[in-house]
């Protein structure tokens, strides 16, 4: 029996750490899920999603008072550059989340004045053009993403266009 | 049995027990589930670097791109006030005061987090919908009411999630009980 002592902690020591990883590792994969998913348009375009209705499997807990754009996001070549314009709705936001899901920068029309809002993603140490504010993010992938409030679904089509001129690309 | 041979079995339980036991405590993890406010569950950290390991975990799984709390709060609810679970079987009537925020809105899920089809392809609720947003009723029941309706779609088990938009105070402190609204099983 004695021969299992030592077995047994290491077994157990393992055990520790594999918690420990998962956990961890665990928002970074359904992350990197997330970004497969909506990379299907293209990695570092601007998609602007549909109303969410019971048929929507992108993400979880979608809200269905909100119109989605996103744009998943790869700073392996460079930084990428978001442009929103103003959208004529009582709330519309720019998020950046970077691979952990950390939300790195975030502002609505409120804060912005109803101003367009123009950034720059970038990893530490790239450069970006000046004249642009730049958000530094931990690793190469995440997610812009724009909300826009709708109030009233049959109201939506203004919005929508307006929301289509909002664009992410690479900057090289 | 050979020492190498013990060794090597116990780690792989180990690595198995581990990982498996820390991807079932994320699963039976439910959103916000920090702090409890009666039925409501609801945390500060969403979305940001000061959440610990095991918030970050949840949030990806339950509400993966959810805004920090200056943004937004997310309050889920998964029973009535009574302590019961959801059932889209049931009528509740949510009864709530004007709450301190810009704008808000209920939307209904099922258990995995996505929206429930329903006969009057309706999904949630929001405050621009109230005709007074000092003193509001809702009524979650399976067939059409008068007034604020949202259908369950007639599924097992739904739950809840509040978003309250702009904060009037910047999502540093949350909401009360008393502010929150009540939710009250009438009937099933």
């Amino acid at each position: 029996m004695r021969r299992w002592i030592g077995p047994v902690l290491v077994g157990l020591l393992l055990a520790l750490g594999a918690w420990h990883v998962t956990i961890v590792q665990f928002p970074r994969v359904l992350m990197r899920t997330a970004i497969g998913r909506l990379a299907k348009p293209g990695i570092n375009t601007m998609f602007a999603a549909p109303l969410a209705t019971d048929k929507a499997r992108t993400i979880v807990r979608p809200s269905p008072d909100l119109a989605y754009s996103t744009c998943p996001f790869d700073l392996s070549k460079g930084p990428v550059l978001v442009d929103v314009p103003p959208i004529p709705a009582p709330y519309w936001s720019l998020s950046v989340f970077d691979a952990r899901t950390d939300v790195a920068y975030v502002r609505n029309n409120l804060s912005a004045g109803d101003q367009p809002i123009r950034i720059a993603i970038a990893q530490p140490g790239q450069p970006v053009p000046d004249g642009m504010q730049a958000v530094r993010v931990t690793g190469e992938r995440g997610i812009a993403l724009v909300r826009v409030l709708v109030e009233d679904r049959t109201a939506f089509a203004p919005i929508d266009a307006a929301r289509r001129q909002a664009s992410c690309k690479a900057l090289s | 049995m050979r020492a190498w041979l013990r060794y090597a079995l116990c780690g792989a339980i180990g690595l198995a027990l581990g990982s498996g036991a820390a991807i079932r405590h994320v699963r039976a993890g439910s959103l916000g589930a920090m702090r409890a406010i009666g039925p409501w569950r609801t945390g500060t950290d969403f979305g940001t670097a000061r959440a610990d390991g095991y918030t970050r975990a949840v949030v990806a799984l339950r509400g993966l791109l959810a805004l920090p709390a200056q943004e937004a709060r997310y309050y889920n609810a998964a029973t009535d006030s009574a302590g019961q679970p959801l059932d889209g079987k049931c009528r509740y009537r949510l009864s709530g005061h004007k709450l301190p925020a810009k704008w808000w809105s209920l939307t209904l899920y099922d258990r995995q987090g996505y929206l429930v089809a329903n006969q009057a392809n309706r999904f949630s609720v929001s405050s621009a919908a109230m005709a007074d947003p000092a003193q509001w009723q809702i009524v979650v029941a399976p067939a059409e009411q008068a007034g604020p309706w949202l259908p369950t779609g007639r599924i097992d088990r739904f739950e809840l999630t509040l978003r309250v938009y702009l904060p009037d105070d910047g999502g540093i402190g949350g909401m009360t009980r008393d502010q929150l609204p009540s939710i009250v099983r009438e009937g099933c």
